[in-house]
């Protein structure tokens, strides 16, 4: 269980974090401590210096003055074991009990005066290794004592030489006790700092794993849902929010989506009904007059639906910016005149008048299918919902860098729920019969060719649509 | 007239080789590009109708092919493909045709002869005789009878290509096509608003009409 609870957070983030937090916090406190140390070590040794430093001052000025006579060797012996007293007095204290100062004198012909501990002749050796200049202080190494010895000698008269010794005992065992401590604080300090990150590092991770959970069980059924944002403006609040921003665009496209599925369904389902009805008819009444009718008219719905099929496919296509454009230089004028002569018939049909206004050689580079279905489009639109005996007036020109297509008329203008949604497919006014892609199409393929569309109120009040296209580039 | 159709899809295969025997021509069928290069290398075809999804080579790859063998055979390339690539374009360019899905009969049959017509080096004529109606193509004048029509550019245009295809079913989308060279479908009845323009004006009261509706289909000249 809680093996695999480790391995489990072993696996996590959080962990990883801790544990690298720890292991700077560890180096960064352990160079601390140890410049600490440091520090405090040179402090002691140089304090130690200077009695030692000060005590054989002391000794030799006295050697100095006191006449050669074995009294003189009794102050020497006195004034040596005043001073290992001393600092046995303070070792005392510690627990050391270990004799820790010397003193020898050394002079021509006679035995050396020695005090301290035994045998003498290990100290006599490893004195002579000792610093070359009186008064200061150096380390020699003593075999059967585990610290240094610090030695300062002076000259004494006639020839006479006075080295004292001092181990300070007492100062290294309150550093062993430091370095003790320290290494006790530091680990107390590492164990806390991991714990404080680990239990930072979780709690916050842990609202990112929430977060992950709760994603993880979204269906496309529950895309209503919200991540809870806090209120703390933190980057798992970001996070938050900007997942339940992605969330409501998904859920905007997804009922996007609906709606044209329901369209296409809708719009599928009553043409393939009376289809189905017509050829119905004729496979029963195979020998009455107007099965030819029915099956003909039967073709003509088939016709309508899948140029409804084909417009909403190209419509897909150019929403994923995949739609091939074949782009060649093309004088907008001329197109939109042969399309017009094309159309005159039918708008003389309806009792219309169309005029047409070009201003010649405006070049742009577009598709010259897709524009012509565009136009087309438009041209169709008129036709289909303006009521009998209206002008329509199609003028192409210049506006800045753009050729500008503008198809008007005096009717009845747009209904004023179309105005907003005009270019959403499947968006179509309440008496019209066509699929409702028309404008949606126009607007895609107008953007595709980089230009725009926009709808409006023509000096009649009738409806008015623009189109700009980006004219090509002149070359001389 | 014997043509190669290579279409992988059984329902369009089938209706495609009744279809076009029933329009008077010899057809041969292959499912895959592989065995229509069987067929192709005998080199016997007038015609060749290609679909480009295939399922073993690409279209337009065993059309490469096909040309290297030394074909001049037009091909009538069939696309599901809304939006027409620029190399199936290059390949119209170059005296082919292509036709996307879904398409009507008439629209193959009339495209494969317009191609084949293409093909053929026949000098065009400068006149059109279809019973009592006559076209000059050179002064661009027609007359039904002995009465002159007063016909506009377009109408004129418009009789003459449903002249030229006399006795031959054309759709909407064949008539956009070749008189008004463009590739629209439009919502709305503009072709039928020409055609019915150019009927009262050849077809007039008291003579036996030429101009014939094929209701679902398109239109077709001929003497009754």
């Amino acid at each position: 269980m809680s093996l695999s609870l480790y391995s489990r957070a072993r696996s996590t983030a959080a962990w990883r974090i801790s544990i690298w937090t720890t292991v700077a916090f560890s180096l960064c406190s352990a160079v601390a401590f140890t410049v600490m140390y440091l520090l405090v070590a040179r402090d002691v040794q140089s304090r130690s210096d200077a009695w030692l430093t000060g005590e054989a001052q002391v000794l030799s000025e006295v050697a100095a003055n006191t006449p050669r006579d074995s009294l003189d060797t009794r102050l020497v012996q006195e004034v040596a074991e005043l001073a290992s007293h001393e600092v046995i007095e303070e070792g005392r204290r510690s627990g050391q009990r270990r004799q820790s100062v010397f003193f020898l004198v050394t002079r021509y012909g006679q035995d050396p005066v020695w005090v301290g501990p035994e045998p003498k002749a290990l100290f006599v050796d490893a004195l002579s290794g000792a610093s070359r200049q009186p008064g200061l202080p150096a380390s020699i190494m003593v075999p059967g004592h585990p610290l240094p010895f610090r030695v300062v000698w002076n000259n004494g008269p006639e020839g006479t030489r006075l080295y004292l010794g001092f181990a300070d005992t007492a100062a290294n065992a309150m550093l062993h006790r430091l370095i003790e401590r320290f290494a006790l604080i530091w680990c107390a300090m590492a164990l806390i700092g991991f714990a404080i990150s680990a239990a930072g590092a979780f709690r916050t991770l842990q609202r990112v794993e929430q977060i992950s959970e709760m994603v993880g069980r979204m269906g496309t059924e529950d895309l209503g849902k919200r991540l809870p944002e806090a209120l703390a403006d933190d980057e798992i609040s970001r996070l938050s929010r900007t997942f339940n921003r992605m969330l409501e665009r998904i859920q905007r496209s997804v009922n996007q989506i609906r709606i044209v599925t329901d369209s296409v369904a809708h719009d599928l389902k009553s043409p393939v009904t009376s289809i189905r009805g017509s050829l119905e008819f004729a496979l029963l009444h195979g020998n009455s007059e107007d099965w030819q009718d029915r099956v003909a008219d039967a073709v003509e719905k088939l016709d309508r639906l899948s140029q409804t099929l084909n417009t909403a496919l190209d419509l897909a296509e150019a929403d994923a910016g995949a739609l091939p454009l074949k782009r060649e230089p093309l004088d907008l004028g001329l197109l939109v005149e042969r399309l017009s002569d094309l159309f005159q018939p039918s708008f003389a049909d309806k009792q219309h008048k169309l005029h047409c206004y070009v201003q010649p050689g405006l070049f742009i580079e577009g598709d010259p299918s897709l524009l012509s279905r565009t136009i087309a489009n438009l041209l169709d639109n008129e036709v289909a919902h303006l009521p009998p005996g209206r002008k329509v007036a199609v003028t192409v020109g210049q506006a800045d860098q753009y050729a500008e297509l503008i198809i008007e008329d005096d009717g009845p203008g747009f209904p004023e729920e179309l105005r907003v949604r005009a270019f959403e497919r499947f968006v179509k006014g309440q008496h019209s019969s066509g699929h409702g892609l028309g404008l949606a199409f126009v607007n895609a393929i107008v953007q595709a060719h980089g230009g725009c569309v926009t709808i409006g109120d023509s000096a009649s009040g009738g409806a008015q649509i623009r189109i700009k296209l980006p004219m090509a580039k002149v070359s001389a | 007239m014997r043509l190669l159709i290579v279409e992988d899809d059984q329902a369009i295969r089938t209706f495609l080789e009744r279809g076009l025997a029933e329009a008077g021509f010899q057809v041969d069928a292959a499912s895959d590009g592989l065995s229509a290069m069987a067929l192709a290398i005998e080199g016997i075809h007038d015609a060749l109708v290609v679909d480009l999804g295939l399922p073993d080579i690409d279209g337009l790859e065993f059309i490469a092919r096909v040309r290297a063998q030394g074909s001049t055979a037009p091909v009538l390339i069939l696309s599901a493909r809304r939006s027409v690539d620029d190399r199936v374009r290059g390949l119209e360019q170059g005296g082919d045709d292509y036709l996307t899905k879904p398409f009507a009969l008439a629209e193959v049959v009339a495209r494969l002869r317009n191609l084949l017509r293409r093909h053929s080096t026949q000098p065009e004529s400068s006149r059109v005789r279809v019973a009592d109606l006559e076209l000059d193509l050179v002064r661009r004048e027609a007359r039904r009878g002995a009465r002159l029509l007063q016909l506009t550019t377009q109408e004129f245009a418009l009789l003459e290509y449903l002249c030229r295809n006399a006795g031959r079913v054309v759709t909407r989308t064949l008539i956009l096509d070749h008189v008004w060279r463009m590739r629209i479908d439009p919502a709305t009845n503009v072709v039928d608003v020409h055609i019915y323009r150019l009927r009262s004006k050849v077809d007039v009261e008291g003579v036996p009409p030429l101009i014939h509706t094929i209701r679902g289909i398109g239109y077709v000249l001929k003497p009754v």
